[in-house]
């Protein structure tokens, strides 16, 4: 399916309309970001399905501010899926990324893939190639809405209790830009213990993925404890969405839920 | 703190355990009101789970 994209990204690069274009390539059986520069380069393209569909992900988009801000006169075009698109969107939203120097490169994710990570919308408005799949229903989230009140205290204790606090979670999500993190403020959030506390840390993290996470699932692939760290974003998205209207990376111009007074 | 409270229901935490009311400096009634009916409020719903455990690691 990287005819397309291959073609697409040929042109733009051909015509001088940007100066690379951020995606994945093979080498050596590896999967890594790589920046094409030369159309010559894109025969070792990749679109990060290595044994099945989107098994190779990386946080494009931290690397696409990196880019931003090392050239910020160039355009560049970056490989995008559905979560990857969004979270563009609400990088533009706050101002991480200028509108007119990012071009999006849109890949659709089979029913498959939107299944196991349960997305909302597993295609980007920008789609070139791929499936225009369909939504997968929220059943993590739903299953612990079903527990009475002490069941569910027990089940993210156990859970947060596994922590070890590397701070993966953090480092890899594409939507934490923050020069300074609360969860290394000893005023904010109790420092020097693991697990730490429990549940302030993940509840505080939890908190300021509002109006940020885009539901890339990334956090909980790299966390070492297998935390369910996607369940409870995908509740922070939930509640937004819910109470608030607001769809989180949906649309470009959609107030951030914080200038929202009003519940709806 | 519509968010809140959702958020701390799904982590298992009686949503009830945090309130914000708008009281003028000139309701004294009022402010005495709304207190004393949390703290009514929070004894029904008795011990916090997040204490018992802080209690259980001292």
């Amino acid at each position: 399916m990287s005819t397309k994209i291959k073609e697409a990204v040929r042109a733009l690069l051909t015509e001088g309309k940007i100066k690379g274009f951020l995606g994945l390539r093979e080498e050596s059986g590896n999967v890594m970001p790589h920046l094409f520069c030369d159309p010559k380069e894109l025969d070792s393209l990749s679109l990060g399905d290595w044994k099945k569909s989107g098994d190779t992900r990386y946080p494009l988009n931290q690397l696409m501010i990196q880019l931003a801000m090392a050239y910020p006169d160039e355009t560049f075009a970056v490989l995008v899926r559905g979560c990857d698109e969004r979270g563009v969107k609400e990088l533009f939203k706050w101002k991480q990324l200028a509108e007119d120097r990012v071009i999006l490169i849109g890949i659709g994710c089979p029913d498959e893939l939107a299944k196991a990570c349960e997305c909302e919308k597993p295609f980007p408005d920008s789609l070139i190639d791929g499936p225009k799949g369909t939504k997968a229903e929220n059943e993590k989230v739903a299953s612990i809405d079903k527990l009475e009140l002490d069941e569910r205290f027990k089940f993210w204790e156990i859970e947060f209790n596994r922590c070890v606090k590397c701070l993966g979670c953090r480092n890899i999500c594409p939507m934490c830009f923050c020069n300074e993190c609360t969860l290394e403020e000893a005023n904010l959030v109790d420092t020097g213990e693991v697990p730490p506390a429990n549940p302030t840390f993940h509840l505080v993290r939890a908190i300021h993925m509002v109006g940020r996470c885009i539901d890339c699932g990334l956090c909980e692939e790299a966390c070492p404890a297998d935390i369910p760290l996607r369940t409870l974003y995908k509740k922070v998205g939930e509640i937004i969405s819910k109470e608030f209207g607001y769809k989180t990376g949906f649309s470009i111009d959609e107030k951030s839920p914080f200038n929202i007074i009003e519940v709806k | 703190m519509t968010f809140l409270k959702k958020l701390l229901e799904f982590s298992g935490i009686h949503p009830e355990r945090v309130r914000t009311r708008w009281v003028s400096s000139a309701e004294a009634v009022e402010f005495v009101h709304e207190v004393s009916e949390f703290v009514e409020d929070i004894n029904k719903l008795g011990p916090n789970p997040l204490r018992a455990k802080a209690k259980e690691a001292a």
